[in-house]
């Protein structure tokens, strides 16, 4: 019998609808990630997040004959249902603000990243460390204050790297809106990004890439 | 290829995207961007704003959903699949029953050498479904010989002397005998056929 590991989603999906479990382990354990971080940046709320990460696999389980490889890949097919659980969630609970995580536990992540020594040769670390949660702080607090459709773009496209079909197939809209919604998402957070006290990020030289 | 400063704009944030046309342009875009200080500072600050996005999805690379999560999927996966599994189990065995129970009845009527479709169709007596697979036997006076796949079937227990009066041949019976049979009755009560209930068994 051929391995989960081996078989192509098409193949994962036949054996999870004939109830193979090893199958639908491996393929959550694949895919929940990227939707557990996608329903997270969306809502800002780890808690939705879990519940609408549960809640499309659930989905995966009852129905799995509504993905159509035609249409495009299995991440977008449970990308798309991970926004209508979101929407769901937001309709029944109303709708809350997004609360970017708090990014400030600055010794949780220097003990990730070794600790600093006593002679202060670890002081380096710490603010590589301290410089890193400040910027990914400040993007993830920019990201969250977008709108939903700019948000959701630059977290698929952006964040997840998918590219502007897939995307498109996930959000159900045409490439050209993935498209032109992603550059005035990234113009509004450059213009939020430029508002903030220090520079986001460290110019490299446009010669550098 | 040279481009101007709108296409520049409007290829800024694909430079690094494969398959798109700012992909295919990123060199005359960055050749643009060394001769326009404007298209220089855009290209600059689109730089840095894939830095910091870059950043937080390396800081997120490794989020995920906690273990409880994956234990209750996989509860929900168990017990859907295995009502799923339990419900395709029980058709099979009905319709593993309904063959065997075919089988039997044919069997049944190959060994007693007449098929079951020349019994009576119809039956109102005791008689049970294997009764039909012997076949009957017209009475002398039968004077509706259609009645014998129409009639209703009677179960009767008759002496030696009731049967040799509906023309049944009798030997070897003591006058004290009960023989059971299976009659079919004709719409007005009158029997047309009769099995002896001994040639079933």
């Amino acid at each position: 019998m051929i391995r989960a590991t081996d078989l192509t989603e098409q193949g994962l999906l036949r054996r999870i609808t004939a109830g193979d479990e090893e199958a639908f382990t491996f393929l959550y354990r694949r895919k929940h990630p990227a939707i557990y971080r996608f329903a997270l940046h969306m809502s800002g709320n780890p808690a939705m997040a879990e519940d609408v990460t549960q809640e499309v696999f659930l989905t995966l389980i009852r129905d799995a004959k509504r993905f159509d490889p035609a249409r495009g890949t299995l991440g977008a097919f449970l990308f798309g249902v991970t926004r209508n659980h979101l929407r769901k969630r937001w309709e029944q609970e109303g709708r809350s603000v997004p609360l970017p995580e708090d990014e400030t536990d600055l010794s949780s992540l220097v003990s990730r990243n070794g600790a600093p020594s006593s002679n202060g040769s670890g002081a380096g670390h710490a603010w590589d460390a301290f410089d890193s949660l400040e910027t990914t702080g400040r993007v993830r607090q920019a990201i969250a204050s977008l709108p939903e459709n700019y948000r959701e773009v630059v977290i698929l496209c952006e964040l997840e790297e998918m590219d502007y079909e897939e995307a498109a197939t996930a959000l159900d809209c045409p490439v050209g809106t993935v498209r032109s919604r992603l550059h005035r998402a990234r113009a509004l957070l450059l213009e939020k990004l430029r508002e903030t006290h220090r520079p986001a990020v460290p110019r490299p030289s446009a010669a550098s890439k | 290829m040279h481009i101007d400063c709108t296409q520049f704009e409007n290829v800024l944030a694909d430079l690094d995207r494969p398959g798109t046309q700012g992909a295919a342009l990123r060199e005359s875009a960055l050749a643009h961007a060394e001769s326009c200080s404007r298209c220089a500072d855009l290209l600059n600050e689109s730089e840095s704003l894939d830095f910091s996005l870059r950043s937080l999805a390396a800081h997120d690379a490794n989020r995920e959903a906690p273990a409880r999560v994956e234990a209750a999927v996989l509860q929900r996966f168990r017990q859907e699949k295995g009502f799923a599994a339990r419900r395709k189990l029980r058709w099979q065995f009905s319709i593993l029953g309904a063959a065997a129970a075919a089988l039997l009845a044919l069997g049944l009527a190959l060994h007693h050498g007449s098929p079951p479709s020349q019994g009576p169709a119809a039956s109102s007596s005791g008689a049970d479904e294997s009764d039909n697979a012997a076949a009957f036997t017209l009475l002398p006076y039968a004077d509706d010989p259609a009645t014998v796949n129409e009639g209703a079937v009677v179960r009767v227990v008759l002496s030696s002397s009731a049967l040799a009066s509906l023309g049944v041949p009798v030997t070897n019976l003591a006058d004290t005998d009960r023989i059971p049979a299976d009659l079919v009755v004709s719409a007005d009560g009158t029997p047309q056929a009769i099995r002896l209930v001994s040639q079933v068994n």
